[in-house]
């Protein structure tokens, strides 16, 4: 692949609710506006926006708010969830590459304090008295087997997928607990991070309150108000900018055989698919693109809804035999997550996993590992998954 | 159900033309899965086409009720007003469906009895004219 990655924009991080003074629409504008900025580039070069999970700040409102002088690509990686993360900047890539448009900006903003509260399930709300009532949406249709039952979020779904691999691995809630602790020992360091300020111990990973067993609280990620942004361009341009760029090596994306909206919403995904984190043919396809092997990486972001689910995607993306997660994460010197992650830097829904990536390549991490050259970023579970090899150039 | 943590307030499903009939069958408790008339293939929840063989021609067969817990999850917090904690969500694999699984709780036991494998059978939980809930007990 020729594409790059030129530009990379943030908004403040905060805790959810935490930010009352501009609303997500305008942290998508801002973040935007900011990525674009440090690619050296004019608002006027852009002529593709990128997004994922449903993000509410449609591309085309943006388009004309910025005054693009055309929007030529709007791009949407479908369903809610944080597997379309690497895919929004895979599909600008795709879009670059089959010169659709020049210049694209993939951009997630979530302010879930400014809406309902994901983690949380729908409550009560807009029923007012129980019985069937209609489906507005595929995915609700398939929600209506589920939540009348209690499965009405995240983490209850994906504690029934970790119970089922402790049950045939023998993986613990400590092993789950080691992600926890590192990935915080690296938000320490990094002002951005809303946990930045907190120190965690395994033994406060295992007194922390149960939430759906195996999870305790500090299993699950974050929830937050913030937006991020990566501009991706032509190599050829990437070469007019001012800034080092960072080659999009290899992308992929993909939905297992049934998978559907994965295990968030369908406990009837393959049984060979149901204890993992989906990933495992996008994994494939993606190391054979890139030309690399799991250990040719100097550092990986790997999408971490829950502690557990980064157990699964090393193993999906090959670092570990399938049960061997747990054992795995405990031993390997590999730096992950090394912006905090969605557990302990903010939950962008996976796309500052990118950011934290390319900022290791240029080597402005606040956590840089040494001749960091290319990067693993992988965005998944209970959604289309899709992950990137970044490299420099 | 007396004893059960759930209230009233839990969310109702959401139905369409192609999931009703499941629904219709669960408010005559009548546990059924969606069988393909042209390969036998068996699909929950229900949809148009059969995933095997892509045929729409389907009929409803109707199951002994019984099955095995395939995964499941004590929950310690309340997400809903009234909804009593510790509870079991559950994924059971049904006997006789062609290995369907159905998210549902486990009832009528402790939740830290619950294992991954344990025998469980229906039991109806009647909630509105036109909703029954099947739920599990250990059989």
């Amino acid at each position: 692949m020729t594409a790059c990655i030129v530009g990379i924009g943030e908004t403040r991080y905060a805790k959810w609710g935490g930010i009352k003074d501009a609303t997500e629409h305008e942290l998508a504008l801002d973040a935007i506006v900011a990525a674009v900025a440090d690619a050296g580039l004019e608002i006027d070069d852009v002529d593709g926006l990128s997004s994922f999970a449903d993000d509410r700040n449609g591309a085309i409102f943006l388009a004309a708010e910025l005054g693009l002088p055309e929007l030529k690509v709007a791009l949407m990686s479908w369903l809610p969830g944080g597997g379309g993360a690497c895919a929004s900047v895979a599909n600008a890539a795709m879009a670059i590459e089959s010169g659709q448009a020049d210049v694209v900006v993939a951009y997630r903003s979530l302010c879930q304090g400014q809406f309902h509260r994901f983690g949380q399930g729908p409550g009560a709300a807009g029923q007012a008295q129980p019985g069937l009532r209609r489906a507005h949406s595929l995915l609700e249709d398939q929600l209506g087997f589920t939540m009348p039952f209690g499965m009405l979020n995240p983490p209850i779904a994906y504690a029934m997928v970790l119970q089922r691999h402790m049950y045939l691995y023998g993986t613990t809630s400590e092993q789950m607990g080691n992600v926890a602790v590192r990935t915080r020992e690296y938000a320490r360091a990094n002002p951005r991070a809303v946990m930045g300020a907190a120190p965690m111990t395994l033994e406060d990973h295992q007194d922390s309150r149960m939430v759906a067993e195996p999870f305790h609280l500090y299993d699950c990620c974050l929830e937050t108000d913030g937006a991020c942004a990566v501009v991706v361009t032509s190599s050829q341009r990437a070469a007019d900018t001012p800034v080092t760029p960072v080659r999009v090596l290899a992308a992929a994306q993909g939905s297992p055989h049934r998978f559907g909206h994965g295990q968030y919403v369908n406990v009837n995904v393959d049984d060979d698919l149901y204890a993992s984190g989906g990933s495992r043919a996008v994994a494939q396809r993606l190391w054979a693109k890139a030309g690399l092997a799991p250990g040719d990486v100097d550092a990986a972001m790997i999408y971490d809804h829950f502690t557990g689910l980064v157990l699964l995607h090393a193993e999906d993306f090959g670092f570990c035999g399938r049960g061997e997660g747990g054992p795995w994460f405990a031993e390997t010197t590999l730096p992950i997550n090394t912006h905090g992650g969605s557990l302990s830097e903010a939950y962008i829904h996976g796309l500052n996993h990118v950011v934290e990536a390319v900022r290791q390549i240029r080597g402005t991490s606040t956590s840089q590992v040494r001749d960091c050259e290319t990067v693993l970023v992988t965005s998944a579970a209970g959604v289309p998954a899709s992950a990137l090899v970044l490299a420099s150039t | 159900m007396s004893e059960s943590p759930f209230p009233e307030t839990m969310p109702s499903p959401w139905v369409s033309a192609h999931t009703l009939p499941w629904w219709q069958a669960a408010a005559e408790h009548r546990l059924v899965v969606q069988t393909c008339r042209e390969c036998g293939a068996t699909r929950h929840p229900p949809a148009p086409r059969c995933w095997s063989c892509r045929a729409p021609a389907h009929e409803w067969t109707e199951l002994p009720g019984t099955g095995a817990v395939y995964t499941f999850t004590v929950v310690h917090k309340s997400f809903i007003p009234g909804l009593e904690v510790p509870h079991v969500v559950a994924a059971v694999e049904l006997d006789a469906s062609g290995n369907a699984r159905l998210v549902t709780n486990i009832v009528g036991c402790a939740p830290s009895d619950v294992t991954i494998g344990m025998r469980v059978a229906v039991t109806w939980d009647d909630i509105a004219p036109d909703l029954s809930l099947p739920r599990f007990v250990p059989a």
